[in-house]
């Protein structure tokens, strides 16, 4: 069957139309930041502890920073085709580089916290949904109610506080306290540890909205009357519940995931903060506060890329699950 | 009296609202033979929809329930039934066509799956016989290239395609009752008597008794043999189909039979103008009150009607009719 030809030519108007709003993008960051009070030149120069006029002179024009703004971007922009998003001015190494060394550990962390708390919250979800006034029911109210009021940094120092500091059961900060001798496995048991109390408290945010989405979700769903159908069939509660309702009922939330981990960098910031995570979170933070303006751009664009790149799969992911999706 | 394949008894069906428990179904009986074809008629909220819910245990609990009564599916209690019992039942021994084919569907499992599932539950067959099964079923319902359809998803059917896809479903175990809840309501017209015509064949083909829930008293008058007229959760009237169209005893079902347009093409015929009946059924909270549920609307109440409830007493050979026209004279 011919079924592939309409999927590629919408996939292929879909990166058409992304490749325009990662320019859109990369113009828009340029400029805020160039608007933005602060001089990366004179951070730099005072983190040297002070600088000649003429040497100041000498590193704008090394960065380019003395041309103009349209300049500017025009050299930028063409780096970014050729893959080069610049030259960290803090860490003296290609935006890239800094990049790749970072996402590794930043990755690790979302991936671990909003797959858990996907599969945790859509558990919770589903079961409070067929009782809708149990206890599991009402605490997982009570849950989101606090995970979206509690913010994340209050969350993270209370577990330290209470999990690192009163029982120090789990490391306070960092992502591995080896040494480099230990074997492979020991490394990752090592990180695994030091996974566990930033996972978790970004974990919970997490949690608490995907607990609420599965149980609204599932909620509408097992109201439908497909359901009703199916109930009429006389097919088991188990192929009701979770053959019927469940792969309606997660639609909302692959979209939310898929959303949601392209928001990686900006999830992150404030628990790798926190938890001293050594991952882009963090890496941006830094840049900030060092006027590190290559490095922020880079961080930028990057998660941006990553915000298209996970609506496209998702959207690939949305096809396989609802069949509607491919003929409209 | 020959045991018959449903009796309903003294059926009761409440609901807890903010304002206490109501009653939206009550006294409710009647039979259902081998083969039969039973009408059941009435405006919406009359209680026709619920009560054949019930018959498949399906009351949504909470906030309803069937709070008295019995109904024998061949002497066995559904009212008391066990979940356990009741999915054995379901879909195999009673089925059930409903109102709205365009949302009936799972929107994410092919209709072939659909069908095939059913199989899978009550008869222990393979997937590969339970979509033969589904393929001749399509045929069955009159789906051209059934093999192809099998593959396809509701959203790619017609409505009319998606109700044949429901009636399979609901006859592919060959169920002793089938019940049809308004089966082409949202159909149009030609397509209306299609299914109508389906249903017909198939009946003869699988021998099923049907219980045809519906507010068309056109369809009543094509394809039933037996007609239970519903108002406010009552039976108010009973009776086979052609004494229903020609002499309705009860002023509701009266009503109801006038209510039917007549065509004309002659231009000089002067259009009667379009019968109604005054008023709306009245809110289950408001049944409370002890009489005729239909005097506020009877164009024929007397005294007696505000004060009690009539019963509901024989009025000829197989007839039955809850007005006090009936026995007492307006005085």
């Amino acid at each position: 069957m011919v079924k592939s030809a309409p999927v590629v030519k919408s996939v292929l108007r879909k990166i058409a139309s992304i490749l325009l709003l990662l320019l859109a993008v990369l113009v828009l960051n340029f400029v805020l930041i160039y608007a933005a009070p602060g001089d990366p030149v004179e951070a730099l120069v005072g983190e040297m502890g002070g600088a000649t006029p003429e040497l100041i002179a000498e590193l704008r024009a090394t960065y380019g920073l003395d041309r103009p703004l349209w300049q500017q971007i025009g050299v930028y922009l063409g780096n970014v085709v050729q893959g080069n998003l610049g030259h960290s001015l803090y860490y003296d190494q290609p935006v890239t580089t800094l990049i790749a060394s970072r996402i590794g550990p930043t990755l690790l962390l979302i991936t671990t916290a909003l797959f858990s708390a996907i599969i945790v919250g859509t558990i919770l979800g589903v079961f409070s949904a067929q009782r809708r006034n149990s206890t599991l029911s009402h605490f997982v109210t009570v849950l989101s109610l606090a995970g979206f009021s509690a913010p994340v940094f209050w969350i993270g120092i209370m577990l330290i506080l209470i999990l690192s500091v009163s029982f120090p059961i789990f490391p306070i900060s960092g992502m591995s306290s080896s040494d480099g001798t230990t074997s492979t496995l020991g490394y990752a048991m090592d990180v695994a540890h030091h996974l566990v109390l930033p996972a978790l408290t970004l974990g919970l945010i997490y949690l608490a909205f995907y607990s609420r989405l599965a149980r609204t979700s599932m909620i509408e769903v097992l109201e439908a009357d497909y359901i009703r159908t199916a109930r009429a069939k006389g097919l088991s509660r188990r192929s009701v519940v979770y053959k019927h309702a469940l792969r309606n009922a997660i639609l909302p939330i692959v979209t939310f995931a898929g959303l949601q981990f392209g928001q990686v960098i900006s999830g992150a910031v404030l628990v790798e903060t926190v938890f001293a995570w050594p991952g882009l979170g963090t890496l941006a933070f830094d840049s900030i506060l060092r006027r590190d303006t290559p490095t922020l751009l880079g961080i930028l664009f990057f998660s941006s890329l990553m915000v298209v790149v996970m609506n496209l799969l998702t959207d690939l992911l949305y096809r396989r699950i609802d069949p509607r999706i491919k003929t409209s | 009296m020959t045991q018959n394949l449903l009796s309903v008894q003294d059926l009761e069906i409440s609901f807890r609202t903010a304002a206490g428990e109501v009653q939206v179904v009550r006294d409710l009986s009647f039979e259902l033979a081998q083969g039969e074809v039973l009408g059941i008629v009435g405006e919406s909220g009359c209680g026709k929809s619920i009560t054949a819910l019930s018959l498949l245990g399906l009351v949504p609990n909470p906030p309803g329930r069937v709070s008295k009564g019995r109904i024998l599916l061949e002497g066995e209690d559904i009212v008391t039934a066990s979940e356990r019992r009741l999915r054995q039942i379901r879909g195999n021994d009673i089925s059930m066509v409903f109102q709205e084919p365009m949302t009936s569907l799972n929107p994410v499992y092919s209709v072939g799956e659909q069908i095939a599932e059913t199989a899978r539950a009550h008869f222990n067959s393979s997937r590969s016989e339970a979509w033969e099964r589904a393929i001749e079923m399509l045929q069955l319902v009159g789906i051209p290239s059934p093999e192809r359809r099998a593959h396809e998803f509701p959203h790619q059917l017609s409505g009319g395609m998606r109700q044949r896809v429901m009636i399979a479903i609901a006859l592919v175990c060959e169920p002793k009752v089938l019940i049809a809840d308004e089966p082409t309501t949202a159909l149009d017209v030609t397509v209306q008597a299609q299914i109508f015509d389906l249903f017909r064949d198939l009946q003869h083909k699988i021998g099923a008794a049907i219980i045809l829930i519906t507010h068309d008293i056109g369809v009543v008058a094509q394809m039933t043999d037996r007609v239970i007229v519903m108002y406010a959760g009552r039976k108010i009237e009973e009776g086979p189909v052609s004494a229903f169209i020609t002499d309705p005893r009860h002023p509701y079902t009266r009503g109801l039979v006038n209510c039917i347009p007549r065509l004309s093409l002659d231009p000089s015929d002067d259009p009667e103008p379009l019968f109604e009946i005054p008023g709306v059924v009245p809110s289950p909270s408001d049944l409370s009150l002890p009489r005729c549920a239909f005097a506020p609307r009877c164009r024929n109440a007397f005294a007696l009607c505000l004060e009690k409830s009539p019963p509901l007493l024989p009025v000829a050979e197989g007839r039955a009719a809850a007005c006090w026209l009936e026995t007492e004279k307006p005085g």
